[in-house]
């Protein structure tokens, strides 16, 4: 073939494989309810993927579960988390998906776009046992898609002996009191920085949101992004006072410096989850750290949930036994036994009432705090949405922008990647 | 064996044939792995790039819309795109001249002067080379601490006050650049030593008796000889700078600002935000822009090697 030929070959080649394309209009359905589920035992094989400590501690309950149901095989593949959202995406493109497999809670919007998770069965759990925030993350358009496993939620950690020597008897419940508080500990508790908030990049939505819905802000109200919107500028003032009144430091800190920072009284404070209490227990900090819960705001009491959800693939080779390894997974005890052996808190609120959690005051200050938590919505291209944000929260910190910019960029950055359905 | 071979087909036409299928023979493993693990994949992004495809689409990968160019013309009015075109321009204008000269610097004072501690110094050149970069980065982060850092400890022994490296917009690609260079300099030295050592001695002894002094050998002899070796430093370090990604990924994840922002970096962002024909046309920018510098460095310095 001569050149312009072979152009000519290669041109109508990708024409014809274009022509063969072409999006089906299914639009959003109404809710779907999953098919309920075979009574009795489960059997056969169950295989299983987790990402963490989770994928390699969970063999530790597939173990009871395989004594309760001695038909079953439960088969666990720790995924590591840095690949985990690709192969996930693979396997689903290939159709090569195991039964069960945890999730991130904001990837649920996303594999749920894509048609391959199995609806929650009906009869399976009820949605009153769990944490309403962390049942939230697994809804989209009113359909269950995925059941949370395990919660967490933002507090902030406060060096005790600061706070003793500022004064603060109390966890401030505003959030003036929480600025004075902050400046208190910086002035009179010799801290160089009363308060540590991550000064944008990824990840740091996850420290603003709260003050966003403390004041009544919101994300997405349903049929729009409302991240311009007067609550959510406010919000971004508040956390651009922290930076401007030189309470927390412009520079973002890496893994591994906040700890020995807020334990040596250099940062007085800082907003984190309960992976903190055993991070900072480990340097030797136990009893030199106390939890305030976040202030409430103008508008509700609240803060972040995160955690990890699980959910069975359409595809799956044991629809039956994944489901039932699941609801195994959800009971109270188990629950309970989970957090003793990974100190995940369980999503289970009846779990709550166990005395190994519920003596615990660290904890409980937790616990309250999930009571209201709230999630981002399950769209999926949050993850893109968030990474926006993050650059204009860093833009924000470093006194590159201000709120109301921030806000007019981000409602303009999410509107144009719009919500993926 | 041959003999028998070649008594039973005609001897002109059968060796031919024989000879094509032995080369295809030896040629089949790669053609195949290359086909399916490179030439596909490139076809089928290529593909991907003109059409709307998203993470959403992978149960049914030909549902998509077909979107022609749209991809490309919405890359140029895409600000991180832009900003991370003028970032990654600047570390391959900046860091590929830096790491050559560097490199010929170091090869040139091991080839003459230095012959006590040679082996020494080229392992320690060479070593960053081999080492992973995340255990690198962790290294680099410990001397550019702003405040207990080595860096800025030497800095303030002189009475000057280091900035905080990593985290000023100023001075994050500056300090990338720097370490992208000591980091791959290693390779280059090696290539140029080899380079230097092809060049025959009776050249320096014939420019010598004709009164050429060392800056005049160097410009006039050692440089020209050189430039075929520099053709191929040149193009292996462009390309490796144009697609610079393990640095700003494991030191800075593009920040502040975006200010370290690649474009291989904000490729595979948009790969993992699930928009799969966007990042497919950035991925196409990125190798047409590989595609063009290679094929100006040949350019540049063909005519020298010609000569």
């Amino acid at each position: 073939m001569t050149r312009p030929t072979r152009l000519l070959a290669a041109v109508l080649a990708v024409t014809l494989l274009a022509s063969a394309c072409g999006r089906d209009d299914d639009g959003g359905g109404a809710a779907e309810e999953g098919a309920q589920l075979d009574q009795g035992k489960a059997s056969g094989e169950i295989t299983v993927w987790a990402m963490g400590t989770e994928g390699e501690k969970l063999s530790v309950l597939a173990e009871d579960f395989m004594k309760e149901n001695p038909d079953a095989r439960v088969t666990v593949t720790p995924v590591p988390w840095d690949g985990a959202h690709n192969k996930i995406s693979t396997a689903i493109a290939g159709q090569e998906t195991p039964d069960v497999s945890m999730l991130g809670t904001t990837w649920i919007g996303e594999f749920a776009n894509t048609g391959a998770l199995d609806v929650v069965p009906s009869d399976l759990v009820s949605e009153q046992d769990f944490f309403p925030g962390a049942w939230e993350t697994g809804v989209v358009d009113g359909t269950s898609y995925s059941v949370p496993w395990y919660v967490e939620t933002r507090l902030l950690f406060v060096n005790r002996a600061a706070a003793e020597k500022a004064g603060i008897t109390e966890a401030p419940a505003t959030w003036e009191d929480l600025h004075a508080a902050v400046t208190a500990l910086r002035t009179k508790g010799g801290a160089k920085w009363g308060i540590y908030l991550q000064p944008g990049q990824t990840g740091a939505w996850q420290t603003v949101m709260p003050f966003v819905w403390q004041n009544g802000g919101d994300i997405h109200d349903g049929t729009r992004f409302v991240l311009d919107a007067a609550p959510n500028v406010e919000a971004l003032a508040y956390y651009e006072s922290f930076y401007a009144d030189g309470l927390s430091t412009r520079d973002r800190l890496r893994e591994g410096e906040p700890e020995p920072k807020l334990l040596s009284g250099e940062i007085a404070s800082f907003v984190s989850g309960p992976w903190h209490i055993g991070l900072l227990n480990e340097l030797g900090g136990e009893g030199k750290f106390e939890l305030w819960p976040m202030p409430a705001g103008p508008g509700e009491y609240t803060s972040f949930i995160g955690g990890s959800n699980l959910s069975v693939f359409k595809e799956a080779d044991n629809r039956d036994g994944a489901w039932k390894f699941v609801s195994y997974l959800m009971r109270p005890d188990v629950q309970v036994r989970w957090y003793q052996t990974v100190s995940d808190l369980p999503a289970v609120q009846a779990a709550w009432d166990d005395p190994v959690l519920a003596d615990d005051p660290l904890l409980a200050t937790f616990g309250d705090q999930l009571d209201t938590a709230k999630a981002p919505p399950p769209i999926p291209t949050w993850e893109q949405i968030a990474a926006g944000v993050d650059t204009e929260l860093e833009k924000i910190a470093k006194g590159a922008t201000s709120p109301e910019a921030a806000a007019t960029a981000m409602q303009e950055q999410a509107s144009a990647i719009g919500t993926g359905n | 064996m041959r003999r028998t071979r070649n008594s039973r087909t005609s001897p002109a036409a059968g060796s031919a044939l024989y000879r094509a299928l032995t080369g295809w023979t030896f040629a089949l493993p790669f053609t195949v792995l290359f086909l399916l693990f490179t030439a596909g994949p490139v076809a089928v992004s290529l593909v991907m790039s003109v059409t709307d495809i998203r993470s959403a689409d992978l149960l049914d990968p030909l549902g998509v819309e077909v979107v022609g160019f749209d991809n490309y013309v919405r890359l140029f009015t895409d600000p991180k795109f832009v900003r991370a075109c003028v970032n990654t321009a600047v570390f391959v204008g900046v860091g590929v001249p830096l790491t050559m000269a560097l490199a010929l610097a170091f090869a040139l004072g091991l080839n003459s002067g230095l012959v006590r501690f040679r082996t020494a110094f080229r392992v320690g050149y060479y070593l960053p080379v081999v080492t992973s970069i995340v255990a690198i980065s962790v290294v680099w982060r410990f001397l550019l601490q702003p405040e207990s850092g080595l860096v800025n400890e030497l800095l303030s022994a002189v009475g000057i006050q280091g900035p905080n490296w990593l985290n000023d917009e100023a001075f994050a690609l500056p300090t990338l650049i720097v370490m992208a260079a000591w980091r791959n300099l290693g390779f280059a030295m090696v290539i140029f030593l080899a380079g230097l050592q092809a060049i025959p001695r009776e050249l320096y002894e014939a420019a010598t008796i004709d009164g050429a002094r060392r800056w005049a050998q160097l410009r006039h002899l050692t440089v020209p000889m050189l430039a075929p070796t520099m053709l191929f430093v040149a193009v292996i370090t462009t390309i490796a700078y144009v697609q610079y990604f393990e640095e700003p990924f494991v030191m800075t994840q593009g920040g502040p600002l975006d200010s370290t922002l690649s474009m291989a970096h904000h490729t595979y962002n948009q790969f993992g935000f699930g928009n799969y024909g966007y990042a497919s046309a950035m991925g196409y920018v990125l190798f047409v822009v590989v595609v063009g510098l290679s094929i100006a460095w040949f350019r540049l310095l063909r005519n020298n090697v010609d000569r």
